[in-house]
């Protein structure tokens, strides 16, 4: 009898708690969302000022010719937009291919001293900072060969990349739970055949996205370009020569006095970020929609085809 | 009843009928801690033997250590025997793939590659082994999954993705990956326990099936379903093989107080 | 640990222990007022009802516990043996009934030879008693012991048949083969139920003094 009685107690006194707990809930709630609103509006604002001031200097002349004279208003930042995907593209090459290579190393084959400290080093090398690489590059490749080049530029981006690269691979292949591995194994597959077709292809996702981070990331580094490819009007000769690069070019035109130059620095802002939002989305359908996007191609082939 | 514990020997002395693979004093140790103690198993050919045991008696470590499963892991040490056929699996000049082929696996939980189709599924074992013919790969598909009682189910339909199929669909399918390598054993770690019971129900149907081609050793928590699908049933406690009997005698009257104890459900 | 099936076990073993002590009672009071001319058809009848309720009983509980519980191994065989052993409970009911009707239908028998009944009915009365001891403990040592009284029951029933035939007294001659068929079909169910006993405590269906010796450990 007196056991029921204590029940009525308790549940009268969680009856209270509830209340409470409710408006503490949506307290926090409204917390939470002010401060997701508070870390969009500047991204959102960012966007809008580019765009905004950006906008007015587009245009097929701004995107294809090289510089003007300076302050004339005149030119574009072709060579610019050229140097930069050549350079983001050539870095990719090298970064990208060693970055995973290590992800899988450390993931797969990591439980051993060799894989600690080689992933204490990727982390440490994560934190460097770009101009320090930037510096590194200079000495190794450019006073090597005695001049700036594309080369040099390619190389100190991909040391960025690659320990992005590699941590964000190993983390993706990790996600992957061990059971696939297992039934991989049990089907009497070689432990390589299983990390390739098997684990990589569930953790294609995170592998992608941790390469797009790194791209944007050394698409818009600027310090190591400024001793590696130095800058250039020139559209591109050969890899030994000085290279332009939009976020060279936008640092140029953004200490000029000239409103105009100001405003070409607006648009190649502009212009970067849409081309790494670009690139970006590309990769994604490419890799990780191939089926709708083989489709989409299907479809279009036979529309072109039909037409003619 | 007594208290002494029985190997498989005791049960097979008299048998001239064909073992498929034979366990011989294994012992398997993670570090310096003995999961599995001097465990000597038969299995005849064209059976179900059920492994059964409170959690913890070394029942999966077992039965993974017939397809070399534990090579995978790190600090696991086997010793003893595990024979097919008369060859040592553990012997130095043995491939382990090439073992790993004739002894195929089914796990708890049911896990097709979640990036394929129910075909590539089917025939991961063999396509990335090399096996490109269109015509055999097709062949195998539509024999195991019928096999596994799963054709009908998804033949309109092969190259769906595995992971849109239900759990009792799903285990199917891995039953018909670990049968697409011909294996000529089938080793099956708590195959249904993660399943409702009509899914269950199908795969007991399946397992009983595929006895009439295949050796299969399968572990089980449930003791009815060991006594509706196993022909011999080994009874393990604290890395000990205790009593190994045809299943009805072991559940009707075993000899061990152990096991009495255990099956009846007085453990605890 | 009390396990689900304890409580149904327990109150299986409960009522099958009262039809068994039941059974004896019925049994006795039948043979005796046979003796003794005593009329004692209602008594014995209700005893023999409540063996009979007590059987539907037992039937039922039995298979609930195999719908719930799926017993298995001492469980499993205890059960199996009930349904046998409880069955011979309530023939013994029954056969009691069935000879304080021989009493009423033929009269007085008193001046019948009724010797090789009397030691018939005490063989038997015996063997009933030792048999719902057997259960109750689970003790197994008297089961070559009850076989070896059926067998001899068996003896005297061949001999004295052919004998009644040749009798004048008709009346008693046909009491007297009908009573000696009830006790042996009592005798015969006694040994079902001690074999069945058997089972439950060696496993196997046929008693073997070596298999009883290895289940004993007094």
């Amino acid at each position: 009898m007196s056991s029921l009685e204590k029940r009525q107690e308790y549940r009268a006194l969680f009856k209270q708690n509830v209340q409470k707990r409710l408006i503490v809930d949506k307290i926090v709630r409204i917390i939470i969302i002010s401060c997701v609103i508070a870390a969009i509006i500047p991204l959102g604002s960012i966007l809008v000022e580019v765009f905004k001031n950006g906008i007015a200097a587009i245009s097929i002349e701004f995107l294809t010719e090289i510089p003007g004279s300076v302050g004339s208003g005149t030119g574009g930042v072709g060579p610019a937009i050229q140097g930069t995907l050549i350079v983001v593209g050539l870095a990719s090459l090298i970064g990208v291919p060693i970055g995973v290579m290590s992800g899988i190393f450390l993931s797969e084959y990591g439980d051993n001293r060799l894989a600690r400290s080689v992933r204490f080093f990727n982390d440490v090398f994560m934190e460097f900072p770009s101009i320090v690489l930037g510096i590194f590059a200079f000495l190794v490749i450019v006073l090597v060969l005695g001049h700036f080049s594309v080369w040099a530029g390619a190389f100190a981006l991909s040391l960025i990349m690659f320990p992005i690269v590699a941590r964000t691979t190993e983390e993706s292949l990790k996600m992957v739970p061990i059971t696939y591995r297992e039934a991989g194994t049990a089907l009497g597959l070689r432990k390589w055949v299983v990390t390739m077709r098997i684990v990589i292809a569930a953790a294609k996702e995170g592998m992608v996205t941790g390469v797009m981070l790194a791209v944007a990331r050394i698409g818009g580094e600027t310090a190591p370009l400024i001793m590696t490819i130095l800058g250039s009007s020139l559209f591109f000769a050969n890899m030994n020569t000085p290279m332009d690069a939009l976020p060279l070019r936008i640092w140029r035109l953004s200490m000029l006095p000239y409103e105009s130059a100001q405003l070409q620095g607006w648009g190649a802002a502009l212009v970067l970020i849409f081309i790494i939002l670009g690139i970006n989305l590309g990769v994604r359908t490419l890799v990780l929609h191939k089926k709708e996007t083989m489709q989409i191609l299907k479809t279009l082939k036979e529309k072109v085809g039909g037409k003619n | 009843m007594t208290s002494k514990t029985q190997t498989t020997s005791d049960l097979f002395e008299n048998d001239s009928e064909k073992f498929k693979m034979i366990a011989e004093d294994v012992t398997i140790s993670y570090g310096d801690i003995p999961a599995v103690k001097n465990v000597n198993m038969k299995f005849k050919e064209k059976s179900v033997t059920a492994l059964i045991g409170p959690s913890g008696c070394g029942k999966t470590t077992f039965l993974r250590c017939l397809n070399r499963m534990h090579d995978m892991t790190k600090n696991a040490k086997v010793e003893g025997k595990v024979m097919i056929d008369g060859i040592d699996l553990y012997s130095k000049e043995i491939d382990p793939i090439y073992h790993r082929r004739k002894v195929g696996m089914v796990f708890q939980k049911p896990n097709p590659f979640p990036t394929m189709s129910i075909f590539d599924n089917v025939t991961a074992g063999l396509r990335l082994n090399g096996v490109k013919d269109k015509r055999i790969l097709n062949e195998i598909v539509e024999d195991t999954l019928k096999m596994a009682y799963l054709w009908d189910e998804v033949k309109s339909d092969l190259k769906k993705p595995a992971v849109e199929l239900s759990g009792g669909q799903q285990q199917r399918l891995c039953i018909a990956r670990a049968l697409a390598i011909q294996p000529e054993v089938l080793l099956m770690d708590e195959p249904a326990s993660a399943l409702d019971p009509i899914a269950t129900q199908k795969i007991e149907e399946t397992i009983t099936e595929l006895k009439k081609e295949f050796t299969i050793i399968i572990v089980t928590h449930n003791m009815q379903q060991a006594v509706r699908v196993s022909d011999y049933t080994g009874f393990m406690y604290l890395g000990d093989l205790i009593e190994f009997r045809h299943t009805k005698k072991l559940f009707t009257d075993p000899k061990n107080d152990l096991t009495a104890k255990y099956v009846q459900g007085q453990f605890g | 640990m009390t396990r689900l099936i304890d409580p149904s076990l327990e109150k299986l073993s409960a009522i099958m222990n009262e039809m068994g002590n039941t059974a004896i009672d019925c049994i006795s009071l039948a043979i005796d007022s046979y003796f003794e001319g005593k009329n004692t058809t209602d008594e014995v009848h209700d005893l023999s009802d409540s063996i009979s309720t007590k059987y539907f009983e037992v039937e039922d509980l039995i298979f609930d516990m195999l719908l719930k519980y799926q017993p298995v191994a001492d469980d499993f065989r205890l059960i199996r043996s009930s349904t046998e052993i409880s069955y011979a409970f309530s023939r013994f009911g029954r056969y009691a009934y069935d000879i304080t009707q021989v009493r009423e239908l033929f009269g007085d028998i008193s001046e019948c030879d009724n010797e090789s009944l009397i030691v018939i009915s005490n063989k038997v009365k015996h063997m009933i008693r030792e048999a719902v001891h057997s259960f109750a403990e689970l003790d197994i040592r008297k089961a070559t012991h009850i076989q070896d009284d059926e067998a001899y029951i068996d003896k005297i029933y061949e001999e004295r048949l052919p004998q009644l035939i040749k009798s004048d007294n008709t009346k008693c001659a046909l009491a007297e083969a009908l009573v000696l068929r009830y006790l042996e079909r009592i005798g015969d169910h006694a040994v079902f139920m001690s074999d069945a006993i058997n089972y439950i405590v060696t496993g196997k269906h046929k008693p073997s003094q070596k298999r009883i010796d290895a289940h004993t450990n007094y």
